[in-house]
């Protein structure tokens, strides 16, 4: 038996974004930007690990919007499109570089290489759908894939029970549908818990979730193991907790590993630099500049104005990376051998959750990072054993009953981010639509083919309002205006597919219209939203 | 409770020994206007649809040449919110609670029926009631809109709309949902069995490898007997503010101990404000006479041994990479050595009403 487990939890989400009704739209870089620098690098690593032998486990939440978009396609022919395009400009940029700017010659010949290779991965070996390649790593047993609320809706500040319930339900169903079983775990949205979450969670088959931290070491009765050891609510789900010292040596903007002066600067950005000319043919149609993904600088110093960044030197910054890896993995020694003693024998395991997209496109080296992590994990020692919630739950090892606080893993630990001054209008919308959505629901026991369309989509639009995604970015002050107006899209279509439907007199080419652009969860039935 | 569940009209319902009437307000013709309270902050609200009429990626000449559907759904707009009895309470954390509310039709109609010109001594209000101490807050208030209450942790609460007039009867018009604000330091309570019963010493160690140093402190300095450290908790922060001591009735004790340890460490009352409850304030800011660093560590010296170069420092969250925002615990500056803490349970120091 190792001196203490460790488990390693990626929450893999973007919200739906998905425009059909133009040619390029902005914010579908999002999904792009982290295909390129999250889930590709982040599979290919795994994949190469596992034929390596050297047997990574973690455990990782795809979202249901994440998976409806790498698997659509629309977004896949997309995404070539501007992979190509990135491609195109990188090696633009190495033929540029040989003449001027000869220090960043090496990193332009580093982008050409990876995206090279990442196209190849694209097209040839994942066909293009990542879902897949997910798919492929859970069922070699290097990933054990959690799902998530449905849009990543924010279960605490939904009204109705039953709309809480379709939160879940919708996910599990879309996760069977990618995946082929059922999920052992959820990644609750945004960590968000109170008491009564658990109970929707059981109905829908699922064994145990995500929480952060005081969920569990202000719970009752005291936790023996803290947020050592996981617990069970009474009503027999399990809960893993965030442990805090390993969320801030990685994510720590103080004192964490990607802070590291030889690593790449992210804000420093060739779309920002080069004349607006040499990059036309790659910005939007509107000409405005904007992050482009090939970045030349390193950090520098913490202080260091972004005009005196120095250039990035890749082979640097993975010494360093092997360096952070090997670091962390003996502070999880200390840390297992600490908590082993505080807890006179019980082997401790430490739950690790981080947002994916911190891996490759916040923190460029994350990537490195994980496969230096899992190599010297399996090469260098033995005290640690990397494992899943679901293992730990199978190994047998007894666990203490307890329930839960009320939490979240935001800003002060509640639920501040996602109700306040600036967003707190949306709710009487929203809880006015899920109202509204069960009454037509129980109304219609019958449909007819037309109703039944409409009535799923309306489900749709409900469930995409709900996406705490535009809550939080009108809290945090980015991209306001597209929040703001995601969600009154969605309230819109909904109040005119409920008028339509109400008054007998649908509009059949705006349902046709709004069913085309909103095509999340083809699968979705809008039962689920009735009384129970 | 909904506002589907207020129902009957003009019954009598006794409520807490109080004479209260509830009733439903229907097949009345909408409010005109009413006494407007300006709520504490005001809801930002949505952006003007008229402001965002357009998507920003749809140029003039696309829209121009688009489907009626395509402009149709290329300005989205709110609807108007249907007129109906809301009353919806939600949880944004252990000392905040946001409220909004509509009524249907015009409530004082119905009053006027009812009572006759007796209404115009009647305001429409909204009554916060923490349905563990009784405790209630009334606010008068417009027949829609939302509110902000400052509340304790640890309790259940509820509001309602209703009509509020000195020496009267106060009259329900509807409820909310019941909430329950979560605690916001660790249970009192250890397991019973002994597989996983741990001591408060234990838990302290618990709580300092989780990150928790601060809770971890309180652990320890309260000990493992409850009723003697909340009696303590209560004669220190009597001492200390110079008052009686059933004023902290339904104040968690932990959060007091928080609080004069905060103080004792340099912490000014105003920074306090928005971290502890609403109930807690309101006594300090009575006793702000005594609030000083030195009155703070001796009231608490004197019931808890502990050294004072121990008080707590708090440690500002630190930032994280990214575009999340992520919670981390208080912590304190320099690590404490738990062990040297005493418990009041096994401190020689008797508890001494009088110090």
């Amino acid at each position: 038996m190792p001196v203490g487990y460790f488990s390693l939890i990626l929450h893999a989400h973007l919200p739906f974004v998905r425009h059909p009704e133009y040619p390029a739209f902005l914010e579908e870089d999002w999904l792009f930007e982290a295909i390129t620098e999250v889930y590709l690098p982040i599979i290919f690593i795994l994949q190469n690990l596992h034929e390596a032998g050297v047997k990574p486990r973690l455990a990782m939440n795809v979202s249901p919007p994440l998976c409806e978009m790498l698997a659509d396609e629309l977004l896949q022919s997309r995404y070539t499109r501007h992979l190509e395009k990135l491609l195109e400009l990188a090696e633009k940029e190495l033929r540029r570089t040989e003449d001027e700017d000869v220090e960043f010659q090496d990193v332009a010949g580093m982008y050409v290489e990876n995206l090279t290779a990442s196209l190849d991965l694209w097209n040839i070996k994942y066909k293009r759908n990542l879902v897949n390649a997910f798919r492929e790593l859970q069922e070699e047993g290097v990933l054990e894939i959690i799902t998530c609320g449905a849009t990543h809706g924010f279960l605490p500040l939904i009204s109705t029970a039953e709309a809480r319930r379709a939160q879940v339900h919708v996910a599990v169903n879309n996760y069977r549908k990618h995946f082929g079983r059922n999920p052992r775990g959820i990644w609750l949205p945004e960590c968000a818990y109170e008491q009564g979450v658990e109970d929707l969670l059981k109905d829908a088959g699922i064994e145990y979730f995500i929480s952060d931290t005081h969920a569990i070491l202000y719970g009752d009765p005291r936790p023996r193991y803290g947020v050592h050891a996981p617990v069970i609510c009474p009503n027999g789900t399990a809960v893993f907790a965030r442990d805090v010292e390993t969320s801030q040596q990685v994510w720590s903007a103080e004192v964490g590993y990607p802070g590291n002066a030889v690593y790449r600067e992210f804000y420093r950005d060739i779309g920002w630099d080069l004349p607006l000319d040499y990059l036309k043919p790659y910005l939007g149609s509107d000409g405005a500049r904007k992050h482009l993904g090939l970045k030349y600088h390193r950090i520098t110093g913490r202080d260091v104005p972004q005009q005196n960044k120095q250039p990035y030197i890749p082979a640097l910054a993975r010494e360093k990376v092997a360096e952070n890896a090997a670091h962390f993995i003996g502070e999880r020694i200390i840390q297992a051998y600490k908590l082993r003693e505080t807890f006179e024998g019980h082997p401790p395991l430490v739950v690790s959750p981080y947002d994916a997209e911190l891996f490759g496109h916040w923190w460029f080296e994350g990537p490195q990072f994980i496969d230096f992590f899992f190599r010297k994990l399996y090469f260098d020692q033995s005290e640690i054993e990397a494992i899943s919630p679901g293992d730990f739950l199978d190994s047998g090892l007894p666990i203490q009953v307890q329930q839960p606080t009320a939490s979240s893993w935001g800003e002060s630990g509640y639920y501040k981010v996602w109700l306040n001054d600036k967003n707190s209008w949306m709710y009487p919308y929203q809880h006015d639509a899920e109202k509204k959505m069960t009454d037509l629901a129980d109304r219609y026991a019958e449909p007819t083919g037309l109703e039944l369309r409409i009535l799923n989509q309306m489900g749709r639009e409900l469930l995409l309002a709900q996406s705490s995604d535009w809550a939080f970015q009108i809290y945090q002050g980015t991209t306001v205006e597209y929040s703001s107006r995601r969600f009154q899209s969605h309230i819109h279509r909904f109040d005119l597919l409920a008028t339509g439907l109400e008054t007998e007199n649908p509009d059949i080419e705006l349902l046709s219209e709004i069913e085309n652009r909103d095509n999340i969860f083809a699968e979705i039935d809008y039962r689920i939203f009735r009384t129970q | 409770m909904s506002e589907k569940d207020t129902k009957g009209r003009f019954s009598g319902i006794e409520l807490e020994g109080e004479k209260t009437f509830e009733f439903v307000i229907d097949e009345f013709s909408p409010i005109s206007s009413m006494t407007i309270i300006q709520a504490e902050d005001v809801p930002a609200g949505p952006l003007d649809p008229k402001e965002i009429a357009l998507d920003p990626a749809a140029r003039d000449s696309e829209v121009e040449a688009g489907s009626q559907v395509f402009r149709q759904l290329a300005a989205p707009k709110l609807p108007e919110l249907s007129k109906e009895n809301r009353a919806k309470l939600l949880m944004q954390s252990p000392n905040r609670l946001y409220f909004y509310w509509s009524v249907k039709n015009n409530p004082f109609q119905t009053l006027n029926r009812a009572i006759g010109n007796k209404t115009n001594s009647y305001v429409l209000v909204s009554k916060l009631v923490n349905l563990n101490s009784g405790r209630e807050e009334l606010n008068p208030i417009d027949a829609d809109g939302s509110y902000w209450f400052n509340v304790d942790a640890n309790s259940e609460y509820q509001a309602e709309i209703g009509f509020y007039a000195a020496n009267r009867t106060y009259i329900r018009v509807m409820f909310s949902n019941k909430v329950q604000t979560p605690r916001k330091n660790p249970s009192p309570r250890a397991a019973s069995t002994a597989e996983w019963a741990v001591s408060a010493n234990k838990f302290a160690q618990v709580l300092d490898v989780a990150g928790f140093s601060q809770d971890a402190f309180d652990v320890a300095l309260a000990g493992d007997d409850w009723d003697v450290s909340e009696k303590a908790t209560e004669i220190a922060f009597s001492h200390f503010t110079g008052g009686v001591e059933d004023r902290t009735t339904g104040i968690e004790s932990g959060e007091i101990r928080f609080v004069m340890l905060a103080l004792a460490s340099g912490a000014t009352l105003e920074s306090l404000r928005w971290r502890i409850s609403p109930s807690l304030f309101a006594i300090l800011q009575q006793s702000s006479a005594n609030l000083n660093i030195e009155n703070a560590l001796v009231a608490l010296q004197d019931q808890f041994d502990f050294d004072a170069d121990e008080i707590i420092e708090e440690e500002i969250s630190p930032a994280v990479f990214g575009a999340s925002l992520i919670n981390f615990p208080r912590t304190l500056k320099r690590m404490r050595n738990l062990t040297k803490i005493n418990p009041v349970s096994s401190s020689d120091r008797p508890i001494c009403a009088t110090g």
